[in-house]
C-alpha cells in the first residue's frame, strides 16, 4: 500500500512540474500560432516580468527608492501586468514592424537576439541576485491532504494547476469566441486575407505579444514563487520545447498535455529508471522523449497536420 | 445593370504605374469604376489584372498616379483603411482560414463591423456579447443567401474547391462592400459551379446595389455580366468600353490571339 501512495505521489508531483512546463509552453504557442514565430525569448520574458514584480513588491527594488513605498500584491500584480503590455508594445514597435514578411529564420534569430538584450536589461535594472518571491501564495504541503490521504502534495502545485487550468479555458474562450480571437486565428492561417478583411497586423501582434506577456508574468510568478527569482529561470523556458514538440506548436491544449505528460514522465523515470543508470535523468528525458516524437509523429499531438503536395 | 447604376464614379484610378524591381507590372493605367456596376478587367495571363485589383486594395503602393475612392484621392490605399472603407475582395488563390469553419470564416468578413473593446470581449459580458449576437445574425443570411447552410460548422480546409470559393465571397459579402473585388471567381469551377457564381454575383449587384470589379477569364461570362468592361495587356490599358464595343477591338483581338508586338 505504502508504494502506491508513493507512486501516486511521484506521479501527482509531475503532473504539477507539468502544468509549470505548460504554463511557459502555452506562451510560445500564442505567439506561434499568430505569426509562426518561435519565440525564444519568451522564457525570459517570464523572468524579467518575475523580477518587475518583485521590484515593485521589496523594499530593496528600484520603485521603493523612487517612490518611497512598496505596492501591495494586488496592485503589483495588474502593474505588471501593464509593463508586460508596454514591453509588447515596444517590441513590435522596435523590432518586429520591420520584419513584417521577412523568412521565420530571420524574425527567429530576433527574438534570441531580444533574449540577450532583455535579460541584459534585466541584469542591469534588477541585479543577478536570487530573490524570493512571496506574493502570498500558500507554502509547504496540503495539511488536509496529509491527514485524510497521507499524500504529500505542494500547496505551491496545487495553486499553480488551478490558475493554469483557469488560464487555459479563459484563452479557450477568447480565441474560439471574440472577434479578436477570430482575428487572431485569421492572422495566423493567411496574413493577407486577414488584411482583406481590415484586420490590422500591428495591433494583432501587440495584443499577442502582451497576452504572451501576461501568461509569462504567470509563469513567473509561479516558478519564482517555488524557487525564487533567478536567472537560471530563462533555461527552464528550454524545457518547453520537447513539451511543444509533443504538444504541437499550435495547439493551447497540446502545450497542456505536453507539459504534463514531459513532467509525469520525467519524474517516473528519474524514480523507476534512475537508478539503473545512475540518476539525473530528468535533465535530458523530456529532450529523448522528444526526439522519439520527432521521428514518429512530427506534428506533435494536437498539432496541425503536416501535408507537403508534390 | 442595375437600376441603382448612376453616372457617379465611386473609383478611379489615374495614370498608375507600378513596378517590381525592372518589372513593370501596370504603366499609365487609368479608369473608373461606376456605381452600381459590374466593371470587369480582362487580358492575357501577367497582363497586370491582380496587380490592379491589389493596388485598389492597398496591397501594392504604386510608384505614380493616384486613387480616388469615393471622392478622396490618395497616392496609395492601405488594406486596413480599405477594409474600413468599404472595399471586400476574394482571391485568385482562395484565402481562407484553413482551419476554421465556414461560419467563423464569415464572421470574420464582419470585422470592421464590430468595435467593442478589448476590455469586453476578454470579460465576453454586456455590449460585446449583444454585438457578437447581432453579426452573427447577419452573418446566417449570407449563408442562406449563398446556399450554404449544410456546411456551416465544417473547417474550410476540407471542402471541395467550388465551395471555397463560394464561402471566400460569402466573407467577403460579409463586411457589405461598396465596392467587391473578384479575382477570377470562377476558375477551375465546372459549368453549373459557374452558373450558380454567376446568379451570387447578380443577385448581389442587383439586390445590395454592390459595385463590382471583376477579374474573369471565361468571356461568356464577362460579356454576360459585366456592363463596361477594361483590358489590360502587358501592363497598360489597351482598350476599354461595353462588351459589344471591346469585343469587336481589333487590339484586343491581337492581344489574345498572341499578335507580336514588336
Amino acid at each position: 500500500m505504502a508504494f502506491d501512495i508513493f507512486l501516486l505521489e511521484v506521479i501527482i508531483s509531475g503532473l504539477m512540474t507539468g502544468v509549470m512546463y505548460a504554463l511557459v509552453a502555452l506562451g510560445f504557442v500564442l505567439i506561434f500560432k499568430a505569426s509562426g514565430i518561435f519565440n525564444f525569448a519568451q522564457g525570459v520574458m517570464a523572468l524579467f516580468a518575475a523580477l518587475a514584480l518583485y521590484d515593485f513588491l521589496a523594499e530593496d527594488g528600484w520603485f521603493f527608492a523612487v517612490f518611497g513605498f512598496t505596492l501591495p500584491v494586488w496592485l503589483a500584480i495588474p502593474a505588471t501586468g501593464l509593463i508586460m503590455v508596454v514591453l509588447a508594445w515596444v517590441i513590435e514597435r522596435t523590432v518586429l514592424r520591420f520584419m513584417v514578411k521577412q523568412n521565420e529564420i530571420i524574425l527567429f534569430m530576433a527574438t534570441i537576439g531580444l533574449a540577450f538584450v532583455l535579460e541584459g536589461l534585466g541584469d542591469i535594472l534588477f541585479g543577478s541576485d536570487v530573490k524570493p518571491l512571496d506574493i502570498g501564495i500558500p507554502q509547504g504541503a496540503s495539511d488536509w491532504l496529509l491527514d485524510n490521504f497521507n499524500l504529500y502534495i505542494e500547496q505551491l502545485e496545487i495553486f499553480a494547476a488551478g490558475t493554469a487550468a483557469v488560464l487555459v479555458v479563459v484563452l479557450a474562450i477568447f480565441f474560439q469566441r471574440t472577434r479578436i480571437g477570430r482575428a487572431l486565428r485569421a492572422v495566423a492561417d493567411d496574413h493577407q486575407a486577414a488584411l482583406s478583411v481590415g484586420v490590422s497586423l500591428d495591433k494583432i501582434w501587440v495584443i499577442v505579444w502582451s497576452v504572451s506577456g501576461i501568461v509569462a508574468l504567470v509563469a513567473g510568478i509561479m516558478w519564482g514563487s517555488k524557487s525564487g527569482v533567478q536567472f537560471s529561470l530563462s533555461l527552464i523556458a528550454l524545457k518547453a520545447l520537447p513539451v511543444l514538440i509533443l504538444g504541437g506548436f499550435t495547439s493551447v491544449p497540446g502545450a497542456i498535455v505536453g507539459g504534463l505528460i514531459i513532467g509525469v514522465g520525467e519524474k517516473l523515470a528519474e524514480v523507476y529508471i534512475g537508478p539503473m543508470v545512475g540518476g539525473a535523468i530528468e535533465n535530458w528525458f523530456a529532450y529523448m522523449l522528444a526526439l522519439a516524437f520527432l521521428l514518429f509523429r512530427p506534428q506533435g499531438l494536437f498539432g496541425e497536420r503536416i501535408i507537403e503536395r508534390v | 445593370m442595375t437600376d441603382e447604376q448612376t453616372n457617379e464614379t465611386l473609383l478611379e484610378v489615374d495614370a498608375i504605374s507600378l513596378s517590381f524591381g525592372g518589372v513593370h507590372a501596370l504603366v499609365d493605367v487609368s479608369f473608373d469604376i461606376r456605381k452600381g456596376e459590374v466593371r470587369s478587367i480582362i487580358g492575357p495571363n501577367g497582363a497586370g489584372k491582380s496587380s490592379m485589383l491589389n493596388v485598389i486594395n492597398g496591397f501594392y503602393h504604386p510608384q505614380e498616379g493616384t486613387i480616388t475612392y469615393q471622392g478622396q484621392a490618395r497616392k496609395q490605399m492601405r488594406p486596413h483603411d480599405a477594409a474600413a472603407g468599404g472595399i471586400a475582395r476574394t482571391f485568385q488563390n482562395i484565402a481562407l482560414f484553413k482551419g476554421m469553419s465556414t461560419l467563423d470564416n464569415i464572421m470574420t468578413g464582419r470585422n470592421t463591423h464590430m468595435s467593442k473593446s478589448l476590455f469586453w470581449q476578454a470579460l465576453r459580458i454586456g455590449p460585446a456579447q449583444r454585438e457578437e449576437i447581432e453579426n452573427r445574425e447577419f452573418v446566417e443570411h449570407v449563408i442562406d443567401f449563398l446556399e450554404i447552410q449544410s456546411i456551416r460548422k465544417t473547417p474550410v480546409g476540407r471542402l471541395p474547391y467550388g465551395l471555397q470559393k463560394r464561402v471566400e465571397l460569402g466573407r467577403a459579402l460579409a463586411a457589405e462592400p461598396t465596392l467587391l473585388l473578384l479575382d477570377e471567381p470562377m476558375a477551375g469551377m465546372n459549368l453549373e459551379e459557374k452558373e450558380d457564381m454567376s446568379r451570387f454575383i447578380l443577385e448581389t449587384n442587383d439586390e445590395f446595389g454592390t459595385t463590382i470589379a471583376l477579374i474573369e477569364h471565361d468571356m461568356g461570362v464577362v460579356m454576360d455580366i459585366s456592363d463596361r468592361v477594361v483590358v489590360l495587356d502587358y501592363g497598360r490599358k489597351i482598350a476599354e468600353g461595353t462588351p459589344e464595343e471591346v469585343r469587336a477591338n481589333q487590339d484586343v483581338i491581337d492581344a489574345y490571339l498572341g499578335v507580336s508586338h514588336d
